[in-house]
């Protein structure tokens, strides 16, 4: 075995042993934790930088590391990294469990390593039950009234759900082709594709992924999670776990590539609904993070049209998408982590005045929100052109047309954040200070969601090579 | 001419908000550059040669076949001159802007880059691109800035226009990938036969689309609300030159990449103009708020723009053109005027001002003009546009024709009562204490007076550039 291949996931393990050392001390040192965790992930994002070109196979084939896996290992990290650089206040999480926070971000970030590289269906599952257990502890992890727990509890329901569903799929994937490995499935399941039991046993297995990805039907912990999670933990669920999410569907609906009509017709379908139901529901919210949950639902839909295109230029603009919408929603995370410094659930109303209160920050909130609602030029309006491109070359002129009108109507809840920060008055709310390194996060962010919405072709490049490994 | 405008907002996002006169010399300054070039442009334009100059073509994205690919033909010159003057002017008639000056600034600018990247772009990606880029700004201007029901007009207009470009985005997309050249490139679709069945959807969707922005009847209720709650240069800048954007996204791309599409739903597209006109010129006269009597004339003047572009004539197309010109300047005037009353007075209602021109004679003159502009008096600019749309409209579709100039007749009758309740009855005591206009103020208004006569008076030195490429541009189809 070639260490170096396995080198990111390694180095994040030994991360987590030293988390978990430092968790079993007696007196906590919270500052002091912080820098540690704040300099190792910031070394891990160089590690897997480092990484992002090696190929090769692991554990008898059941492991792949490829262009693919190490783009996303790199995402993965550099989100852990981005929420870290966010976490020096975790006013709502007690100061004895800080160490144990970094050990469970940690090690959900293993997990998904783990899933971005698995190409087969059984370390698929183990890989993403890891990363699952460890967001269910992190999530009522917050101090503070009921809504912690209810969220806690709604997420570990509704994940050992769609975990069981995709148990079940897999079962009849492993029936109908006597192997759990990726390669093999690919050419044995050809024909069987468009029978019934195929596209259910290949939906009932995607579905553990939808459930992440917060695709309708499997949304419904998204709204309670997002508000009752601390900022922070949300911030990482709402980032980098969607990434893994995506590159995963990726790698499965990549089985059902063989299929004709009937398993695109159901993505179809899925992408229609999650698209419309939380662009439609997030209008009447209040809550700053409600509401972006129910966008998450509705990019949801937007990931998967890429998708269901099965063809490589819908999965190159999938995966672009996937690192758009972890730095466009970064954004907005880091506004209300700044503006909510007490670990506060934000609403619309307390961003009343930000113009005034901190430009640089309304700045931001100004270029994630019209990244997220795809306002040129930014890299979230490239990202859903591509997007729609590809399921046009496709003849998807129908979704494509939903697609866009649906982008109207989110424009309506993104412009009353807009509204919110700069037409209402502050009213007495204080100005917002912020650390010199918070100021450079932020004009970091505003420079890549312009930069490389401008100027995508080097992204996009990358992700074209990335695809060929997987289709 | 592209690159001024964010170059100086670049300058006033380093600049500190108090720095007042700073900020608005720097913005003088890049909306003066492109200024000066559109008319360099204007007058070094070959016309003997014809076709695209001042060409620039880079290749931004191989892979999707994007090109940053601007040029300067006949048919864009005169709405590049257009956009030059109203934003020149603009930034002068909000010299006197106190709140949030530099905020003010930067959104202007960018819309202003967002408008002249559209009429100069032949390559879709990017005149979509400059498009959004144009209409977003929007919203945060006349909310911030704007008056009577900011917060509906403005989340009224953004919507109406976003669901514009949610029509065209999936007509533009459908033309990239049935063509088969996998470019955004326009010149190079106009070569590409597509399938009659497209070409009639498409038109469709890119009509509808654009369609909104130009106000065509029965898209336009947006406007007149947004006119009267943006500030006064944003009325200017919107009114004249952002509703022609979607005119000219007609011509540009929907009449240039679907000429099949356009003949199958010509007459569909003038029964539409004709009702906007007669509609307009009605609706108009019943309002006593002196900008929305400007909002609903603005709406039957891009009616007759839609009309001329749909006889598909060199005439109509000419008159259209001319018309787009004709009627930004005169709207500029127009909303400049008010926004100079309103500013004194805080009304703008027809009867509380009665006989305003006894305060500020000159003030009251620079209104009068425009409206006789609006009239189409002999010796203004939209005099000449107008009569060349009538006369192509009346071959093609008569009846068209016959109720489209009927319309007008009685709506200069009904301009010349607005002007007479306006400013020559008594005047209210309440405001005789105002002053009038001071040169430096007034300067603007003149600058658009003047452009208005000298086309008024010379109308062979637009006509001739746009007829360069009117021409071929009809024989391509």
């Amino acid at each position: 075995m070639n260490v170096k291949l396995f080198g990111p996931e390694l180095y994040y393990l030994l991360m987590a042993l030293v988390f978990f050392g430092l968790s079993l001390r007696r007196r906590e040192n919270v500052k002091q934790d912080y820098q540690i965790a704040l300099a190792l992930t910031g070394l891990g994002v160089v590690v897997t930088l480092l990484s992002l070109f090696q190929q090769g196979d692991l554990f008898y084939q059941a492991y792949k590391v490829d262009l693919f896996s190490q783009i996303f290992k790199f995402a993965l990290a550099l989100g852990l990294f981005l929420v870290l650089t966010i976490s020096h206040n975790l006013a709502h999480i007690e100061n004895r469990y800080h160490a144990e926070y970094y050990l469970f971000l940690t090690t959900t970030t293993i997990g998904m390593m783990l899933l971005v590289s698995s190409v087969e269906l059984l370390t698929i599952y183990v890989a993403l039950e890891l990363s699952s257990y460890s967001l269910y502890i992190l999530v009522p992890l917050r101090r503070g009234d009921d809504i912690d727990v209810e969220a806690g509890i709604k997420y570990l329901f509704i994940g050992a759900v769609s975990s069981g569903f995709m148990l079940f799929g897999l079962s009849y994937i492993f029936g109908i082709t006597h192997t759990t490995y990726i390669t093999e499935i690919v050419p044995k399941l050809g024909q069987l594709v468009d029978s019934p039991i195929g596209i259910i046993g290949l939906l009932l297995t995607l579905s553990g992924f939808f459930f992440k990805l917060s695709v309708f039907p499997f949304h419904f912990w998204a709204p309670d999670v997002y508000q009752g999670a601390a900022n922070q933990v949300t911030a990482f669920i709402a980032t980098a776990s969607k990434a893994a999410a995506v590159a995963l569907l990726l790698r499965l609906t990549a089985l059902g590539s063989a299929s004709g009509f009937s398993f695109t017709q159901a993505l179809w379908v899925l992408a229609i609904v999650s698209m419309t139901l939380g662009n439609l529901v997030a209008i009447v919210q209040k809550d700053f993070k409600r509401l972006l949950a129910y966008s998450s639902i509705a990019h949801a839909g937007y990931f998967l049209i890429g998708i269901l295109t099965l063809k490589a230029d819908g999965f190159t603009a999938a995966i672009y998408y996937a690192l758009a919408y972890l730095i466009m929603n970064f954004s907005v995370f880091l506004v209300i982590n700044e503006v909510a410094k007490d670990g506060r659930d934000l609403k619309l109303p307390e961003l009343a005045g930000l113009y005034r209160r901190s430009p640089l920050l309304s700045m931001t909130l100004i270029l994630g929100i019209f990244a997220l609602a795809g306002v040129p030029p930014s890299i979230g309006f490239t990202g859903k052109l591509l997007l729609f491109t590809s399921a046009m070359n496709q003849g998807y002129f129908w979704l494509v047309l939903i697609g866009a009108v649906n982008g109207t109507v989110s424009l309506y809840y993104y412009l009353k954040v807009v509204y919110a920060a700069y037409f209402v008055e502050d009213g007495g709310l204080p100005p917002v200070q912020l650390s010199v390194p918070i100021r450079i996060l932020n004009l970091a962010m505003a420079a890549i969601i312009i930069g490389f919405g401008v100027f995508p072709d080097r992204i996009v490049n990358l992700a074209r090579e990335a695809v060929k490994g997987i289709l | 001419m592209l690159l001024a405008p964010p170059v100086g907002l670049l300058i006033l996002l380093c600049l500190k908000e108090h720095q007042k006169f700073l900020i608005r010399a720097v913005s003088l300054v890049s909306a003066g550059i492109p200024f000066a070039l559109s008319i360099y442009t204007f007058v070094a334009y070959d016309k003997k040669l014809g076709g695209l100059q001042f060409v620039e073509k880079y290749e931004w994205s191989k892979m999707f076949g994007i090109t940053y690919f601007v040029g300067v033909e006949g048919m864009n010159a005169p709405l590049l001159l257009l956009t030059g003057i109203v934003i020149f002017t603009g930034v002068l008639t909000m010299w006197e802007l106190e709140d949030r000056v530099k905020e003010y600034f930067i959104w202007m600018l960018a819309l202003v880059t967002g408008v002249f990247g559209v009429f100069m772009s032949y390559d879709m990606f990017f005149f979509f691109l400059f498009y959004e880029i144009a209409v977003v700004p929007m919203y945060i201007l006349i909310l911030v800035w704007g008056s009577t029901r900011k917060e509906y007009a403005a989340m009224k207009l953004t919507l109406y226009l976003m669901a514009g470009s949610g029509l065209i985005i999936p007509g533009l997309l459908l033309l990239y990938s049935t063509s088969g050249l996998f470019t955004f490139n326009m010149v190079a679709l106009h070569g590409v036969r597509f399938d009659p069945w497209i070409q009639k959807l498409v038109f469709v969707f890119l009509y509808l689309g654009f369609g909104v922005l130009a106000a065509a009847w029965p898209f336009h209720t947006w406007s007149p609300v947004g006119h009267v709650a943006a500030p006064t240069a944003v009325s200017m800048l919107h009114a004249g030159v952002l509703m022609k954007l979607g005119s000219f996204g007609i011509l540009r791309v929907a009449m240039y990449l679907c000429p099949e599409g356009f003949q199958y739903w010509s007459t569909f597209m003038a029964l539409l103009a004709t009702t906007g006109i007669v509609y307009g010129v009605f609706v108009g006269l019943a309002q006593t708020d002196l900008k929305y009597v400007i909002g609903y004339s603005s709406v039957s003047h891009m009616g007759i723009v839609c009309l001329g572009l749909a006889t598909g004539t060199v005439d109509g197309l000419n008159g259209s053109v001319f018309q787009m010109f004709a009627h930004g300047v005169m709207t500029a005037l127009f909303f400049s005027a008010v926004g100079y009353i309103y500013d004194r007075t805080h009304t703008r209602d027809i009867h509380e001002l009665g006989g305003f021109s006894r305060i500020m004679p000159v003030a009251s003159a620079f209104f009068i003009v425009a409206a006789l502009c609006g009239a189409g008096v002999p010796g203004m600019a939209s005099f000449w546009a107008e009569l060349l749309v009538f006369i192509a409209a009346f071959k093609v579709f008569p009846i068209a024709g016959l109720l489209a100039i009927a319309a007008l007749v009685v709506g200069a009758l009904f301009a010349l009562r607005v002007v007479q309740n306006t400013f020559y009855n008594e005047p209210n005591p309440k405001f005789m204490h105002f002053e009038d206009v001071s040169p430096f103020l007034g300067l603007p208004r003149m600058i658009l007076i003047g452009a208005l006569l000298l086309f008024g008076f010379f109308p062979q030195m637009m006509l001739g550039l746009i007829k360069t490429s009117i021409v071929p541009f009809l024989q391509g189809m």
